[in-house]
């Protein structure tokens, strides 16, 4: 018998996305094996901030790109029950199929009309070859593509900064820069925790009362934590 | 390589003799991480600020709580600073948090499911623990599940990040809050966080711990799309409306969204949600009109003294004095209805008569102590007729007893006094009446 009735408290889906780069260049010194390892490690790390944010129910799903783009998650999983198969590496870079991909998922429905603003995180390490800003405009276009989180982690030194900057469309959040695999792992768990944390919670203040110009709040990723950059790269 | 500390790596503490040594990460926040660590063989907390966090600011801060210390045993209060050669940015200890102690966000999705007693023990728990604080002058500017965990056996509590504690209205906070459990004034940032923002905060924690559901969150939630920044502002800020706001039902819970506040709400004692209805109506608007710490501690105990179970299935369920309230209420599991229970009446407040009931100083004290280790009085079962109840004497003074007849009866301690409707029984500067 239940001590109390009810059941659990009104909570609101929050989708989160990756779009990974499975390009080809992605293969180049152990790159998508750190992202496969970097995202499977920050998921106990998500798990646990899903289960202090009582209001968000954190639903997650991946799309690879590369000679086009699928849904390597194609279901919106529950983090406790999300598993991380490994994304392999080979063919161009199809990013603006990953924007089309998952704009058509952003669409009411399949989206529910009440949620938390989605947090799509692209992770990338090179040009993209597809017609890029058209499929960034369709998912623009999608009312809960413009409310999105948009997070972009740079793989590298090639990975084209402006065309990240665009997908972000916010000139408060620059992209993460990851040069080594250390890096990577921290960029991948700020995601997963503080940017998770934020879009769960979206109201929170500045203690110094400074008004809020976008419609989440990140906090800034610890720039200490970003590591090396020059010789003690790997990559 | 993961976290700002190795475990096995030892830093300095400011003020202990020892050594502190890093034994595993515990978890991180948005200002640091915290890790359980060793220090001189006792076990400890160790929260590591990250470097943006790691401010000369937020050390002033910590300082002078150091030097004053913990209100309550509820606090996991800073005890010492840490900080080591060669290790960027400091952190302080604290006490480690008990294992029985849950999050409140376990409350909330029912991964633990404790009693309405438990409940409501852990409600007068909080209240008490920030009636303490307040009295030493600080505010706490951060009230929310992440900071407030529960013993889902027995109701005790432990408050948490106490870092972002300071002198009200004197020092600078790190902090403004969370998203939900911020005042309306912070919200449209007009107010930092002071003792009244708190006092709006452990209201919203309350009724979230009681109803399971946010006070303000009703129709006019049920409207937005999407909860993002200017949404909540909106919502939580600007335009904050009670979802039983007796004047004004626009905001008010809608069926198959917010489901627990149309189900729990009508459940507790018509005192309680007056407190909660004050807090949320003209408590929204005016800071000093806000529930204080002790009325809601003072409400809080007589929570606990209305919970009585239903005769057909035993589920809890609670006293209401008011008849008109009472009328034609049923128990919200097997819908049996009520019945008034065997209660006390002491100084006009009842406390329901259950088996397992207990009378304690604030009982039975013209000056109230609350005191949940010295209970003066138990219901008592009589040791060979199981069918006859007594209220046992477990103080260290007699009560005495008018029969029918005029006769006056010494309760001595020890000896118990037989439940009998309309008995009368003076505990020397009260008297309770037995009523049914």
């Amino acid at each position: 018998m239940a001590n109390r009735p009810g059941g659990a408290m009104a909570s609101r889906p929050l989708h989160f996305i990756w779009l990974v780069d499975c390009s080809g260049s992605m293969a180049a010194d152990g790159k998508v094996q750190s992202l496969n390892s970097a995202i499977r490690e920050a998921l106990p790390h998500m798990a646990d901030v899903a289960r202090e944010n009582p209001n968000a129910e954190l639903l997650l799903r991946a799309v690879a790109f590369s000679n086009g783009a699928r849904w390597h998650v194609a279901n919106p999983t529950p983090v406790e029950e999300f598993r991380w198969e490994d994304v392999e590496a080979s063919g161009i870079t199809d990013m603006g199929k990953a924007f089309r991909t998952v704009a058509e998922q952003l669409r009411v429905p399949p989206m529910s009309e009440r949620a938390l603003p989605p947090v799509l995180a692209l992770l990338s390490d090179g040009q993209p070859s597809d017609d890029w800003q058209n499929g960034l405009a369709e998912l623009m276009a999608q009312p809960w593509g413009k409310k999105a989180v948009r997070i972009a982690i740079a793989i590298g030194a090639d990975a084209d900064h402006e065309v990240l900057s665009r997908f972000i469309g916010n000139p408060e959040l620059r992209p993460l820069q990851a040069n080594n695999p250390e890096a990577l792992v921290r960029h991948i768990r700020w995601v997963s925790t503080v940017v998770v944390q934020s879009a769960s919670a979206p109201g929170t203040q500045q203690a110094d009362g400074s008004p809020i110009s976008s419609n989440v709040v990140i906090p800034p990723s610890d720039p200490s934590a970003a590591g090396p950059s020059s010789a003690a790269d790997v990559w | 390589m993961t976290g700002l500390l190795r475990p096995g790596q030892t830093v300095g503490t400011v003020g202990s003799p020892s050594k502190c040594k890093v034994v595993r990460l515990l978890g991180g926040g948005g200002q640091g991480e915290v890790y359980e660590a060793d220090l001189g063989g006792r076990p400890v907390a160790l929260k590591w600020y990250f470097a943006h966090t790691a401010t000369a600011q937020q050390r002033r801060a910590l300082e002078p709580l150091i030097t004053k210390g913990s209100p309550t045993e509820q606090f996991l209060w800073p005890l010492f600073l840490a900080e080591e050669r060669g290790v960027p940015g400091f952190g302080y200890l604290m006490a480690l948090r008990e294992q029985r102690f849950k999050s409140t966000s376990d409350l909330m999705t029912r991964r633990i499911e404790p009693t309405f007693r438990c409940v409501a023990t852990a409600c007068f728990g909080l209240a008490s623990a920030f009636l303490e604080l307040h009295a030493k002058g600080l505010c706490y500017r951060d009230i929310s599940f992440t900071n407030v965990f529960i013993d889902p056996n027995a109701g005790d509590i432990r408050i948490c990040d106490n870092d972002n504690v300071g002198i009200d209205r004197a020092t600078d906070a790190a902090v403004g809050g969370t998203p939900r459990f911020m005042a309306p004034e912070i919200v449209r940032c007009e107010q930092k966080p002071c003792r009244e923002t708190d006092q709006y905060s452990l209201a919203v924690l309350l009724f979230y711990m009681l109803v399971m559901h946010h006070p303000l969150e009703g129709a006019h939630e049920a409207a937005i799309r999407c909860m993002d920044v200017p949404a909540m502002t909106k919502l939580y800020g600007k335009e904050p409306r009670f979802i039983f706001d007796p004047g004004n039902p626009s905001n008010a819970p809608v069926p198959g969204l917010h489901d627990n506040a149309i189900e729990f709400w009508p459940l507790y004692p018509s005192f309680l949600r007056a407190l909660f209805v004050h807090s949320f109506t003209q408590g929204l608007a005016d800071p000093q009109r806000r529930v204080t710490d002790s009325q809601w501690r003072k409400a809080l105990v007589r929570l606990r003294d209305a919970i009585m179970h239903c005769d057909r299935c035993g589920s809890e369920l609670f006293y209401e004095a008011d008849p008109a309230e009472a009328a034609g209420r049923r128990c919200w599991s097997c819908r049996a209805p009520l019945h008034n229970p065997w209660r006390i009446t002491i100084g006009g407040q009842a406390v329901v008569l259950n088996g397992d009931t207990r009378l304690y100083p604030h009982h039975l004290q013209a000056t109230p102590t609350y005191d949940f280790s010295a209970p003066m009085a138990e219901v008592s079962q009589h040791p060979t007729d199981p069918n006859t109840w007594g209220l046992k004497n477990t103080s260290s003074v007699a009560w005495t007893t008018t029969t029918a007849s005029g006769d006056v009866l010494e309760v001595a301690p020890g000896r118990s006094l037989k439940l009998a409707l309309g008995a009368r029984v003076s505990f020397g500067s009260v008297e309770g009446v037995i009523e049914g």
